[in-house]
């Protein structure tokens, strides 16, 4: 079963499906982050394609998309919740309550690890951002995405908070294969 | 019902309209793969409707774990939609048809309002093909469903739709 995957690369991977360069706009005090700028690169594979890569809802990515501001949400290394935890589920409670963004995906890893969310728009203010209910769970950072990496998730029909099988990222809201939107 | 077309076992049109914040949705892509509950209200400001979403949100709180989806549809702006959306604590997705095109395609008319010209309140329950398992006319408040028989239509739907209702072996 394909799913699609990210990861924080120093340089591009010439196997990716997309990628985009990456400018970090300002940093959460409380990050252990440890990436300058560089570049968010997604496959489509089967398995893990390169070491820290998590998975991401197929619908994010596209390969010619708009650049884009983006919230960031990372687990500190080693650092994970399950999907299950309360928190998380009250964090998507509030992404469905509020205005849709352009872009919304959990990271999961394994079968129920949450270990981050990105959250995004395409257009040129990312104040729309600062409300993430994402990083009340792990430190968010706001970055600049270049073109070629994000799509549009269409907004989350709600109430439906549970993932489409286990190991999943939420929004992905069709049990089966995941396939990108586009490509 | 105001439209006998739109009984049990038939498809319900896949009708487009924008949604609280202005995006154009198609009802089989809200749909996805899972049991829908299709709303058709008056407006915000009536408290028959107001009585009615207040048991509603308290139903999302199950539909949330349960993979049942939520629309609901009046001829109110997305703005307006989208504020009374925000103050009931909805968490579903919420469809304008302001220009009413679909109110009259559907004959869902409630054509003693003259002053909003609104739907009448009748609640669907679909399968994710669109087609029609359950209907009620909510003319009369006592005609809306209430939270046990969503629960036992979705709870149908469920088990005809999902291969695995009966829990797989070993």
């Amino acid at each position: 079963m394909s799913r699609c995957w990210i990861a924080l690369t120093s340089t591009p991977p010439p196997d990716a499906t997309a990628v985009a360069a990456i400018t970090w706009a300002g940093r959460a005090e409380s990050s252990a982050g440890d990436v300058d700028d560089g570049f968010l690169a997604a496959w489509e594979a089967k398995d893990e394609p390169v070491t820290g890569a998590i998975k991401i809802d197929p619908r994010a990515i596209d390969p010619d998309g708009a650049a884009a501001w983006a919230s960031l949400v990372l687990a500190p290394r080693s650092a994970w919740l399950l999907f299950d935890d309360v928190a998380v589920s009250h964090a998507i409670r509030a992404v469905l309550a509020a205005p849709p963004v352009d872009v919304v995906s959990t990271f999961v890893t394994g079968d129920d690890r949450f270990v981050g969310a990105i959250t995004a728009v395409h257009d040129d203010d990312p104040t729309r951002l600062r409300d993430d209910p994402f990083a009340a769970i792990f430190p968010a950072t706001l970055v600049r995405v270049g073109p070629g990496l994000l799509g549009t998730t269409p907004a989350p029909v709600g109430p439906v908070i549970q993932r489409y099988g286990g190991a999943n990222p939420w929004p992905w809201d069709r049990f089966g294969e995941q396939r990108r939107a586009h490509g | 019902m105001v439209n006998a077309e739109l009984a049990p076992g038939r498809r319900f049109p896949d009708l487009c309209l924008p949604d609280h914040v202005g995006n154009e949705r198609r009802l089989s892509d809200l749909a996805g793969g899972d049991p829908l509950l299709l709303h058709f209200y008056r407006g915000w400001w009536c408290p028959k409707e107001q009585a009615y979403f207040r048991k509603l949100v308290r139903l999302q709180d199950e539909a949330e774990v349960a993979y049942s989806r939520f629309v609901s549809v009046s001829v109110d702006p997305p703005g307006v939609a989208a504020a009374f959306r925000a103050g009931l604590g909805a968490r579903w997705t919420f469809l304008s048809d302001e220009g009413r095109t679909w109110v009259h395609e559907l004959g869902l008319l409630e054509t003693t309002d003259r002053t909003h010209e609104p739907y009448v309140p009748t609640v669907f329950v679909l399968e994710p093909s669109l087609c029609i398992h359950a209907v009620f006319n909510g003319y009369w408040f006592w005609g809306r469903p209430t939270n046990e028989e969503l629960r036992q239509a979705f709870r149908q739907i469920t088990r005809s739709i999902r291969p695995d209702w009966e829990v797989p072996g070993p």
